[in-house]
């Protein structure tokens, strides 16, 4: 076990987990956890030079690009156009994990191999 | 078990890391280290925001205000809902307690990153290695001094493309004010540095490292990138006329031992005295610093179509604007008095004296004609 990668793989599960429920009940809450969540994934994958390091970030960002106006447009009051956003950014968070889980099978295959 | 197999040899079977690669993983580096203090300020930020939002009943935009203004020290007031109040004041006291020490530190690592690791002189080297894969049919200089300086100089004034590679990196500033396009600040024995300045396409390689180990280590590792000596002209300095011979030997198209260059260019100027405008003018020719006129040397090949004919029916003079100075012949003796009935055979060599722009055109039409032939 490596705390690292817990880490990074709990704050990707979280901004996922939390983005679903705001998604299906709209709270501002919810939505600023989501996107610290995301947020904190997206820094602590910064740097990383593994397999599929590139496309993890890559989707972590999209995550980002799309939560963060979700912020605000839903505190300014347009709660569809936020959660449209959110659905976007759930796109990027299930590529993440996809990517993630990939990446984790190459990493043990390359680490048996040594 | 075979598929694991074919899969952990895929894995195995990574690409050769070429220099800009190698410069993209530097950066990545550094990303790396600024993981650490955006995650406090990143954390500081969070708890701010989430804390005024719960004393605000859910006001983000104030809350995330009143943290930045908290923690950057700037205390425009108690801006948001609920942060005049008791518990206000007091997640306000323990924000701004813990949030303006790691807000300062933070922003002073982040920028201590920023200048220590020299990011934008990675930043321009990675985007230089980009520029220099364009090119082509360029001159790679390895090493910068006063003679490759002036080199340098002569080499613009014919509009030829250079790149410069040094591994000193106090050179970059002289590299800087001399205008050089394009540099590599790296060791130029390496294979990788090589690839870099784009050896694969370039015409040709000056090497000047001041030492003659280190002029054979890259006229070695070019030699065997690229082993044609007709495609790929390596150019090298020689302290003595012995190592001149033996860097010839090992792939250098011509050694050149300075002090005996200068002897000979002074030679000829006292051997000259009586004629010295044209002597100087031959020497400026050769040297490259005359830019109105050059000579050129155009191959006649066998099947060429000027091959069995008369200077007089080529005309090359009114033709091109070009004029055929001397035919050295395929024995190698040299026939200087021309005229209009002299005849070109194939093998032969013409020598002809004109306006770079002419023998440029010149030499593309008569080599095409002779491929056209053949």
């Amino acid at each position: 076990m490596r705390l690292k990668k817990i880490l990074t793989h709990f704050f990707i599960l979280m901004a996922l987990t939390t983005n679903i429920s705001f998604i299906a009940s709209p709270n501002g809450y919810e939505l600023v956890i989501t996107i610290a969540m995301n947020m904190l994934a997206t820094i602590l994958k910064m740097g990383e030079g593994k397999i599929l390091s590139n496309e993890l970030m890559a989707s972590s960002l999209v995550a980002d690009l799309h939560l963060i106006p979700a912020g605000f447009i839903y505190f300014l009051g347009d709660t569809e156009e936020a959660v449209g956003l959110a659905i976007g950014a759930l796109a990027a968070n299930i590529i993440s994990i996809v990517i993630g889980v990939i990446e984790t099978i190459l990493v043990t295959f390359t680490e048996e191999e040594e | 078990m075979g598929r694991k197999l074919k899969l952990k040899i895929k894995l195995r079977r990574r690409r050769r890391r070429r220099l800009k690669d190698l410069y993209e993983e530097k950066l990545f580096e550094i990303l790396k280290e600024f993981r650490l203090p955006l995650l406090m300020l990143h954390t500081v930020m969070t708890v701010g925001t989430l804390g005024y939002m719960i004393l605000s009943g859910g006001d983000f935009i104030n809350s995330l205000y009143m943290t930045v203004i908290t923690v950057g020290t700037i205390g425009y007031g108690e801006v948001v809902r609920g942060s005049d109040t008791p518990v206000g004041r007091i997640f306000t006291t323990f924000l701004a307690l813990g949030g303006i020490g790691v807000f300062t530190t933070a922003v002073t690592i982040l920028v201590r990153i920023f200048f220590k690791e020299d990011v934008i002189g990675i930043i321009r080297a990675w985007r230089m290695l980009n520029a220099i894969e364009q090119l082509s049919q360029h001159y790679i200089i390895c090493g910068f001094d006063e003679v490759t300086a002036e080199l340098i100089r002569l080499l613009r004034k014919r509009k030829i493309e250079f790149v410069v590679i040094d591994s000193r990196k106090e050179v970059e500033k002289k590299l800087l004010e001399a205008r050089v396009k394009y540099y590599i600040i790296e060791e130029p024995y390496k294979r990788t540095v090589l690839e870099a300045a784009g050896i694969k396409k370039a015409r040709g390689m000056v090497v000047n490292l001041g030492d003659d180990a280190k002029n054979i280590a890259v006229i070695v590792t070019a030699r065997l990138m690229r082993p044609s000596k007709d495609e790929f002209y390596v150019f090298s300095f020689a302290s003595t006329p012995e190592t001149a011979q033996k860097l010839e030997e090992l792939g250098a198209n011509k050694a050149i031992v300075p002090h005996r260059l200068l002897a000979t260019r002074l030679a000829a100027y006292i051997f000259h005295t009586s004629s010295a405008y044209i002597s100087d003018l031959f020497d400026r020719i050769a040297f490259g610093e005359e830019t109105d006129i050059d000579i050129l040397e155009v191959p006649v090949r066998e099947g060429s179509p000027l091959a069995g004919k008369k200077l007089k029916d080529i005309d090359l003079r009114r033709q091109l604007g070009v004029t055929v100075i001397a035919i050295k012949r395929a024995d190698g003796s040299l026939e200087v008095t021309v005229t209009g009935d002299t005849e070109v055979e194939p093998g032969d060599t013409l020598i002809l004296f004109g306006r770079p722009e002419n023998l440029r055109r010149a030499e593309k039409l008569l080599l095409r004609l002779t491929e056209a032939k053949v």
